[in-house]
């Protein structure tokens, strides 16, 4: 099958050989040239491409570099909280065999001038106690590890125990200072927290007015369903004020209204730092507001719950009761404490009462004297050379168990213990705790909530923050 | 030189006497390409001139004067292939004024390598400008049909005066463009 033939295309057009060739030669050569234009395209490319790639690279390397300084600069933080808490430990150590030393020669005869003297002593080691207790509170707070109390306490009394401490200063001065208490009774909550709230709240508005009025109120609101009740502690000035570029920085720590501050007033700029970070703790906050050269108001609120008022005790009772208790039993302590300052303030705390107290430096000598002079107490020093306290305390528990020996009753003395440290100490078989630096009342307090109900009287237990724990014996 | 510029020259021999006419008149001349010419090749401005000269004696017309309609040619490519220039202008004289900070900006990105005469425009009145034209090529007829293509493109009636400032190896034409009569 053939189709009929397609008609013809008009005869073509003739192009000289000449025009043939040029036109090809054109072609050609603009071939070429696009070729090398291709190839120098793709190196450019390249080129780019490896750009891109090492920018990239930079980019990750500096990114890496980045978390790897965040991370040593998270890692110095950590050291320096670490650091400052052994170290304001460190400090306190000899503080505290300072003070304590201080407190027994206030029990020697002195003359007047020497009292004087003491008593510059006994301030000046408190001022410095409550600088590296702040510092110390700073350090566990950022690094998470502070741990709040939760105890009953009588509310109006820990607001009138800071104006106690601060009226004083305010007469001195001259201010007109007042302090309400509104609605308050027995809470259940952390009142070394709250008065240091407090206290430096009065201290920073009695150290920043020249002159008018320092105003306190304490102000607890009804008690909810729960039993919380909400406090609101006011403290109002008619001092200097603070100026709108230093209120952002108010609250942060060891900012103070300028250099010029420390050298005229002193402190460290913890303070509010501090107080906001506990208001907070504690389900409240801390604010301020001021009107430069007329005044400043700080408002702390915190979260509290009603508690039972306890049956009266009367102040220095327990150190009567302690030395009645003495004259009609005799009580001898074995006390193992390896630092020999704080032998002589354990000494020195006790020598007014007439009982026995034998130390030994370590546990390991301790345990021997247990077994060796059967002691009523004992007090008991958690870090020490050869064995630790709780070593001590478990050897002498397990001894007590096999021979069937009565319970001695030992009492931690810690410095600088936390809450679940204390937990510890009780779980392996301690009875109580004294954190140093030692007061003497605090340590009587303790030996006698641990110590055998005496047959007529029964009164330390009755305590509610007293640990007492029920034994047979 | 730019390839284009000799194939367009090329063309517009080819469409005024015919492609026979041409190829001779290349058969004729001494060139380096023999006469192969592409748009995106390179030549020596030496050719172009060449080839005018030659196109020049064949029809008896002066080379100014055949460079000046190869301008006018030229613009009407211009005007084709890159409509986009001229839209945006409202007068020859914007024209003008963009040639150097705007058409030759984009003549770079196609052929980074490309030598282009150098275009100054000044403002003298609200209706008239100065434009200098410097090169190292002989090209100021060419140019002057540029710029007569360009006003007629735009169909405003105008003025051109010319003044020829060359020396020291350099083409420098002066036009002074005013519209309006
Ligand atoms: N009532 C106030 N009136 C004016 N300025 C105040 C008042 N309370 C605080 N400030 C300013 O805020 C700063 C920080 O107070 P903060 O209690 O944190 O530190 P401090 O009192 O200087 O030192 P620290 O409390 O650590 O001994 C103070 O230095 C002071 O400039
Ligand atoms: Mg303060």
């Amino acid at each position: 099958m053939t189709d009929p033939a397609p008609p013809r295309p008009d005869p073509a057009p003739t192009v000289s050989r000449a025009r043939y060739d040029r036109e090809r030669r054109a072609r050609q050569e603009a071939e070429s040239l696009l070729e090398a234009k291709s190839r120098e395209l793709y190196v450019v490319n390249q080129r780019l491409m490896r750009q891109a790639e090492a920018l990239e690279q930079a980019v990750r390397d500096r990114t890496a570099d980045l978390e790897a300084a965040r991370a040593q600069a998270e890692a110095a933080s950590a050291a320096k909280s670490v650091f400052l808490a052994s170290m304001s430990h460190e400090i306190r150590t000899p503080l505290n065999g300072v003070l304590g030393m201080a407190a027994a020669l206030g029990d020697t005869p002195l003359s007047v001038a020497q009292r004087d003297m003491l008593a510059v002593i006994i301030d000046s080691g408190d001022m410095l106690l409550s600088v590296l207790n702040d510092i110390l509170d700073l350090s566990k707070i950022e690094a998470g590890r502070f741990e709040l109390e939760d105890v009953p306490f009588d509310l109006a009394e820990a607001v009138r125990s800071v104006e106690r401490m601060h009226a004083l200063k305010a007469e001195e001065k001259g201010l007109d200072f007042g302090v309400q208490v509104r609605g308050a009774g027995w809470v259940r909550g952390d009142p070394n927290r709250l008065r240091q709230v407090l206290g430096n709240l009065v201290s920073n508005a009695i150290k920043f007015t020249e002159r008018g009025l320092v105003r306190v109120l304490a102000d607890l609101s009804p008690p909810d369903a729960a039993g919380g009740v909400l406090l609101r502690l006011v403290v109002a000035d008619t001092g200097q004020g603070i100026g709108d570029d230093r209120m952002a920085q108010l609250f942060t720590p060891y900012a103070q209204g300028g250099p010029a501050v420390a050298r005229q007033y002193g402190g460290t700029g913890l303070g509010l730092s501090i107080a906001r970070q506990f208001c907070r703790m504690m389900g409240g906050d801390l604010t301020a507001e001021s009107r430069p050269g007329f005044g400043s108001t700080f408002t702390a609120t915190v979260r509290l719950a009603v508690a039972e008022a306890p049956p009266l005790a009367q102040p220095g009772a327990v150190e009567r009761d302690f030395a009645e208790r003495l004259r009609r039993q005799p009580l001898s302590i074995l006390a193992a404490e390896d630092n020999g300052t704080n032998q002589l303030v354990l000494k020195g705390l006790l020598r007014r009462f007439d009982l026995r107290v034998d130390i030994v430096p370590n546990g390991r000598v301790a345990v021997e004297a247990w077994h060796r002079d059967r002691p009523d107490l004992i007090l008991m020093d958690v870090q020490m050379p050869l064995m630790n306290g709780i070593e001590a305390t478990q050897a002498i528990r397990r001894a007590e168990a096999e021979a069937r020996r009565p319970r001695t009753p030992i009492i931690a003395l810690s410095a600088n213990a936390m809450r679940h440290q204390i937990e510890e100490y009780l779980a392996v078989g301690m009875d109580g705790n004294v954190t140093k630096p030692i007061r003497r009342a605090e340590l009587i307090e303790a030996i006698v909530a641990v110590l055998p109900r005496p047959a007529p009287a029964a009164r330390a237990c009755d305590r509610p923050d007293a640990v007492c724990t029920p034994r047979a014996g | 030189m730019k390839g284009m510029v000799f194939v367009e020259l090329l063309q517009m021999a080819e469409e005024l006497l015919g492609e026979d006419v041409v190829d001779d008149v290349l058969d004729r001349c001494d060139l380096s390409t023999g006469g192969a010419y592409n748009a995106v090749g390179n030549y020596p401005c030496s050719e172009l001139m060449t080839l005018v000269q030659a196109f020049s004696s064949h029809v008896g017309t002066p080379v100014p004067e055949l460079q000046r309609r190869f301008g006018h040619w030229m613009h009407a490519r211009f005007v084709k292939s890159y409509p986009g220039f001229f839209t945006d202008k409202p007068d020859a004289l914007s024209m003008f004024e963009s040639i150097e900070d705007e058409v030759h900006v984009e003549v770079r990105k196609l052929y980074p390598d490309v030598e282009l005469p150098r275009f100054e425009t000044e403002r003298i009145a609200d209706q008239a400008l100065r434009l200098t034209y410097r090169s190292s090529r002989p090209l100021s007829d060419f140019c002057h049909g540029l710029v007569e293509a360009c006003l007629d493109h735009y169909g405003q009636p105008a003025q051109v005066a010319r003044r020829d400032l060359s020396g020291g190896g350099e083409s420098v034409a002066e036009f002074t463009v005013r519209l309006g009569g």
